[in-house]
């Protein structure tokens, strides 16, 4: 496929923020669903319990630190799968 | 095509470009986003004792993302060995 020209590759990269920002915003939501449903469980108040809140803390941390971890992993297949192609 | 006419066709390339380089990205993202998903489910506890991924899971991470590019080779090779037999009516 033929590269982008500068014109086109401002275009693209307006798609790619707005793809980024859209990604942001699920990330969130998903990683909300996911801590509250792993950490949240006492109802007899509405506060968040001491417990809980380390929980939360401990879920949203490990999750960033766990895509991260894939994020590294991905590229380094990718890299693989790349120099395979080539050969 | 190109909108009203104007531009004429130095425009429809452009957009089939920049069109073939949305769904790269969204192939792309896609598939990371899946593995993130994926491999936490199958390897990080819902314990959360600590904030830091654990030897083991750590372990279970690196071997999920390695596993799943082979199975997305393998499934490409079947797909293909598909698509030669003329199934789907494709090669007919």
């Amino acid at each position: 496929m033929d590269a982008l020209n500068a014109k086109e590759q401002q275009e693209f990269q307006k798609l790619v923020e707005q793809k980024q920002m859209k990604d942001f915003m699920r990330l969130y939501s998903d990683l909300v669903s996911k801590c509250f449903t792993d950490c949240v469980n006492d109802f007899t108040s509405n506060k968040l319990t001491s417990k809980e809140e380390g929980c939360i803390n401990k879920c949203a941390e490990k999750f960033l630190k766990h895509s991260e971890r894939v994020g590294q992993r991905f590229q380094e297949q990718n890299q693989l799968m790349m120099q395979q192609l080539r050969r | 095509m190109s909108f009203l006419g104007l531009g004429g066709s130095p425009n429809v390339s452009s957009q089939a470009k920049i069109q073939a380089a949305e769904a790269e990205l969204d192939m792309v993202t896609g598939m990371f986003n899946q593995l993130v998903d994926i491999c936490h489910k199958k390897c990080i506890g819902t314990s959360y004792n600590a904030s830091d991924l654990d030897k083991n899971e750590s372990l279970c991470v690196d071997r999920c993302v390695a596993k799943y590019f082979d199975t997305n080779l393998k499934v490409g090779d079947s797909m293909q060995k598909v698509g030669q037999n003329g199934a789907f009516g494709v090669n007919r």
